[in-house]
């Protein structure tokens, strides 16, 4: 990949950059050395198009590739390793966000190219069971993610005027006679304690409230120590609007707590299908 | 404002957080060696070795993890680990390519 490309690094965003397009080459891909990025699975029996906003310096013009009324989303690329770059990774969820507008997808994780529009045929194929049980099931549903962050020094203020026990050891320590080292100890034992249990019960109100409004839900690891959860919601297209609202009712419930929102997301977090290669010779002994 | 809304593509670390391994996945060694997964001339057969949706809503309870604590979500600690240094390593590589004027949005 030319590295000038690096250098137009675009804003962040849905709308596709506007670029004249290259004359169309009307030899197939596989005579130029193209191979076929694919960004995501979707059902569809008709050829669709996208546009001009995939990978490249100049982004790629995006279309389909079908068996029976599945299509994988693909566009042409040079064959080669794609490096996780802003660029490239942001080129991948720009794809199938403006799918996603359209159509319910199955996202294909970052970097899967093939050689030839007949190999992703016949991965379709492979796979079609798979891909259709999977796509009955995320059917118009998106994902969103939430994080909600606390200030970790302003929560121990709270403890410390709220319990009295740590109240009485930070003046133990305060005071410095003899060794504090135990008064220490039990003092960050209890702040611990105090914090893991607030943070339970934030994430268990959190939950609650968001319940009705969505399908499913995933907790994942925390990030930082000022992170208390980092969890993703699976929730059908109708009911975005409300999910989006209890939010907001959460964020002015609990003030002191920083919400942080995204999405719509393709349901990554809810899906996730695991193919392997087989040498056909392997695979009878 | 409590509530920050942006959506699905404005934050790098989000969009890592979901591209490098979920949805749908295919060996990494093949994608490494071959480079351009080659079906046809190989006479290779594509297998469904797992799919695994999560369509239940997780219960809340005992899943915090402030701080330190690992969660039970099928993956191990130390898979945990591993999975953030390789997203480290190549958050560390992404963020090298970035022209220095733009700073990485979180």
């Amino acid at each position: 990949m030319p590295r000038a490309q690096k250098v137009r690094n675009r804003a962040v965003g849905a709308s596709p950059p506007r670029r004249a397009l290259r004359p169309a080459s009307n030899r197939p891909a596989a005579a130029r050395g193209l191979g076929k990025y694919v960004y995501c699975v979707i059902q569809s029996s008709k050829p669709q198009t996208f546009g001009p906003i995939g990978l490249g310096a100049q982004p790629a013009p995006v279309h389909t590739v079908h068996h029976r009324d599945i299509a994988a989303v693909v566009s042409d690329t040079q064959i080669q390793l794609h490096d996780p770059t802003r660029e490239n990774v942001l080129a991948h969820e720009r794809v199938n966000e403006t799918v996603m507008r359209k159509f319910t997808v199955i996202p294909m994780s970052f970097g899967t190219v093939f050689k030839t529009e007949a190999d992703i045929e016949e991965l379709l194929r492979s796979a079609y069971e798979a891909f259709r049980e999977v796509l009955a099931k995320m059917a118009d549903k998106l994902e969103f993610g939430v994080k909600v962050l606390w200030d970790r020094d302003e929560m121990v203020r709270q403890i410390e005027a709220e319990e009295e026990e740590v109240r009485w050891l930070r003046k133990q320590i305060s005071s410095e006679r003899g060794s504090t080292y135990l008064a220490r100890m039990q003092h960050g034992r209890l702040i611990d304690r105090a914090l893991q249990s607030r943070s339970e019960r934030y994430l268990g109100e959190i939950f609650e409230r968001l319940r009705d409004v969505s399908v499913a839900s995933r907790v994942n690891k925390p990030i930082g120590d000022r992170m208390i959860v980092n969890a993703a919601f699976l929730v059908s297209r109708d009911k975005e609007a409300a999910f989006s609202a209890r939010l907001e009712d959460l964020g002015t419930r609990y003030p002191h707590l920083t919400f942080k929102f995204t999405g719509p997301w393709p349901p990554y977090n809810f899906v996730n299908i695991r193919l392997k290669l087989e040498r056909a010779r392997e695979a009878t002994p | 404002m409590p509530v920050e809304r942006a959506s699905g593509g404005t934050s790098l670390i989000d969009v890592l957080d979901r591209v490098l391994d979920k949805g749908i996945v295919i060996d990494a060694w093949v994608r490494v060696s071959l480079v351009g997964i080659d079906l046809l001339t190989v006479e290779a057969r594509v297998v469904v070795a797992s799919i695994d949706t999560y369509l239940k809503y997780s219960e809340a309870v005992g899943q915090a993890a402030p701080a330190s604590k690992p969660l039970a979500e099928g993956k191990s600690h130390d898979e945990l680990l591993a999975e953030n240094v390789s997203l480290r390593a190549q958050l560390a590589e992404a963020k090298e390519r970035v022209p220095r004027r733009r700073g990485l949005r979180s």
